[in-house]
């Protein structure tokens, strides 16, 4: 029965953080391990997601054309997706000629789904880069996004839990496969885990940091979305406000645009967070009240 | 020369349980007197008393690919099948049979002129996994010993001890038994070896999950909300789904008084709760279940489809794989890759769901399909507007060579719980 692999959840600092490549064997007749051609490779990620595809909802921030720097590849685009903790490196080449469509078209920023193949490239020893090679690309939106944000960390609060659970009973190999069998983790969750903790020696300080990440990436769904709507109102006119001053003060602006650095600097002033203001103007950007002209550009829409 | 034996008498004595320690020791001691070792002298005694061989297997330890072994066991039923094998016709027998542990399938290659409530002791028996399950085979090479009744209980007996939840009714329970109510109910017509013959069918609950079931003989009283106790019914798997029978031999009953049982007619009828899908994907088949997840693929087939009129085949270019170039009926429907991130699931959704889930109808479909020259618009358009969605699908799940699939009784969007998971989540950190 050849089943497909399953798409995993992984928050992008951890997906960048892994470094362990599987390459699967099929076990010859003659008891030779032989990488086969049409079993699939898997990366493990430190908390133990043996992922061979993963499922991301986030943000497209820049679009890259790497055909000009690379002799060879005649189209190559390269797409930052960002999420709460950081951002997936998306590669389409000529293999993925609707991704490279969708990718060549697309608005920076808006929401989009990935959902691709885990590639790692390892240049030189110990230097592994991690990139997706997206099977389906399209547009999403702020509630997916949100959606996926509580999924992944709920999937990723799973897997830690177990990961520690694995960690204290102080047990390796067999044996602690074994242990976590009869704890009822998951099948689908205990080869990872066991493969991770003999590869990455995670200790407890990496594992607070993912449930760290885990929470900040919550936080910053719940300040948008689900509490203090009137803040959040409050927060839009502030920064409206803000626009309007320093295109109409002129000394920051070129033709009532307005630079993002700029709104950063004075919104901050009155006691926003930049990352306050980076979801203010997002949301403001989805509902049609500003418009991005050029990339760091805003004009407020009139 | 007492105190030395005295060990090996009680060990023989717990092994041996229905022979006396007086037999025991006398026996023992006569072959120490000619010399024989401890060991031989034990092997001697084991294999006069004991009924059982070394290959003695009992019904509820038998799995796949077993050898040579030997069963005690009475026949449940038996019926006579006509098989194709290698061009040639050939009458097979099967049916089931059960000692005091369980029950299991078999197949007879021969005529080994079996009855139903014959106790036999097959020699030389072999095992293999048929329709999900172990199954016991014997033929020619098989030794059959026909014998006393007494060696094992009654059939009624064998076949009513196996009383279970519809949860936990699997694969190796050939016959069961279960409270339960009935929620859903129909009669059909069907023609069986030339006879017509109306069954009933429908699906059962309690409260741990729903199966469906086949009533070969009447159901005096019992209607859609009637709760009933049943005893050896034969467990059928499809796709690695049970599904109960009700033949002559099922012994049911109304429950007068169901206010005791654990479940009504409204927790029955209630929307399972949604299931993480490696759990799914775990089981063989599961009869209603709700899964939620992330539409990762929406698969090719999807999309405005043309069927046989007459046997709703799907048709390629107008042509049906049985009757050829037809007029086609237009069709809408889904199939797609569900995730959850514990684990993927095909579904499929008809037309009434799909344009549901879809928000156009067939109408609209076959429209822009017109106006196109792509006959894959629509196709197109549904991966662009469906392609990640999160979607709650409800439906039986079965499992096949490409993985674990869902034919969906309804599909919808889900009210939005973040803040809530959210909220929890944070508490926990």
């Amino acid at each position: 029965m050849v089943e497909r692999e399953m798409a995993h959840r992984v928050f992008a600092r951890e997906f960048n953080d892994s470094r362990f490549q599987l390459q699967s064997v099929s076990i010859h007749e003659d008891n030779s391990h032989v990488a086969s051609v049409h079993s699939p490779n898997f990366l493990v990620t430190p908390s133990g997601a043996k992922s061979n595809r993963v499922f991301v909802v986030g943000v497209v921030t820049e679009v890259e054309n790497m055909a000009d720097l690379k002799s060879g590849a005649k189209e190559l685009l390269r797409a930052r997706i960002s999420d709460p903790t950081g951002s997936f490196t998306v590669y389409a080449g000529n293999y993925q000629p609707e991704a490279l469509v969708f990718l060549s078209n697309v608005e920076v920023p808006s929401y989009v789904m990935v959902v691709g193949k885990v590639r790692s490239y390892e240049p030189e020893a110990g230097e592994v880069f991690v990139s997706i090679r997206p099977e389906e690309i399209h547009y999403a939106d702020e509630s997916l996004r949100n959606r996926w944000i509580v999924d992944t960390a709920e999937l990723t609060l799973e897997r830690v839990d177990f990961l520690k659970k694995a960690l204290d009973s102080g047990l390796t190999g067999k044996i602690l496969l074994d242990h976590l069998k009869s704890l009822g983790v998951p099948l689908h969750l205990v080869e990872g885990i066991c493969l991770s903790l003999d590869y990455y020696h995670t200790d407890l300080a990496y594992i607070e940091q993912l449930r760290a990440n885990v929470k900040e990436s919550l936080l910053s769904i719940k300040e948008d979305g689900s509490c203090g709507s009137d803040e959040d109102h409050d927060h839009e006119s502030l920064v409206l406000e803000v626009m309007g001053s320093i295109a109409e003060s002129g000394s920051n602006s070129i033709s009532g645009s307005v630079e993002y650095a700029a709104i950063i600097t004075e919104a901050s002033s009155r006691g926003m967070s930049a990352a306050q203001v980076d979801q203010i103007v997002r949301i403001l950007l989805s509902k049609g009240h500003i418009y991005e002209p050029r990339a760091g550009v805003f004009k407020v829409i009139h | 020369m007492e105190d030395k034996i005295a060990p090996h008498v009680e060990e023989l004595n717990r092994a041996l349980e229905n022979i006396d320690e007086a037999t025991i020791r006398l026996e023992l001691t006569k072959l120490l007197k000619f010399k024989v070792s401890m060991g031989e002298a034990k092997k001697t005694i084991m294999k006069k008393y004991s009924p059982r061989s070394s290959s003695f297997v009992l019904i509820k330890d038998i799995e796949p690919g077993l050898e040579g072994i030997e069963i005690l066991a009475r026949i449940i039923n038996i019926e006579e099948k006509i098989i194709n094998s290698q061009g040639e016709k050939k009458t097979i027998f099967s049916g089931t049979m059960g000692d005091d542990t369980g029950i299991c399938s078999f197949t007879s290659w021969d005529d080994m002129f079996l009855d139903p409530d014959d106790v036999v002791r097959i020699k030389n028996a072999y095992t293999k996994l048929w329709n999900n399950r172990p199954e016991l085979y014997f033929g020619k090479r098989s030794t059959l010993e026909k014998m006393p009744d007494e060696q094992l209980p009654a059939i009624k007996e064998i076949s009513h001890t196996n009383i279970k939840k519809l949860k936990d009714i699997v694969a190796a329970d050939v016959l069961a038994g279960s409270d339960v109510l009935i929620v859903e109910m129909y009669h059909r017509d069907v023609s069986l070896k030339g006879n017509d013959l109306t069954i009933i069918e429908g699906v059962i609950a309690d409260e741990t999950g729903k199966l469906p079931f086949t009533s070969w003989k009447k159901f005096d009283g019992i209607d859609i909300g009637t709760f009933i106790h049943f005893e050896g019914a034969p467990i059928r798997i499809f796709r690695g789904l049970p599904s109960i029978n009700f033949d002559e031999n099922t012994h049911v009953e109304i429950i007068d008084n169901p206010i005791s049982l654990p479940f009504s007619l409204e927790s029955a009828n209630q929307v399972p709760e949604h299931m993480p899908m490696s759990e799914v994907i775990g089981s063989n088949g599961i009869f209603d279940v709700l899964v939620r997840g992330n539409i990762v693929s929406i698969r090719p087939g999807s999309g405005i489809i043309e069927r046989c009129p007459i046997c709703n085949r799907v048709t390629q270019k107008s042509n049906c794989r049985a009757h050829g170039n037809v007029e086609c009926i237009q069709d809408m429907r889904i199939k797609a890759i569900l995730d959850d991130g514990t684990g993927s699931i095909h579904i499929m959704l008809n037309c009434e769901i799909s344009e549901a889930i879809y928000g156009k109808n067939l109408y609209e479909g076959e429209k822009m399909a017109r106006d196109s020259i792509s006959k894959d618009v629509v196709f197109d358009d549904m991966r662009n507007v469906l392609t990640g969605k999160y979607i709650a699908v409800r439906g039986n799940s079965s499992k096949n060579e490409f993985g674990v699939s869902i034919v969906a009784k309804s599909a919808w969007y889900p009210d939005d719980d973040l803040s809530v998971r959210i909220d929890s989540m944070l508490a926990s950190l």
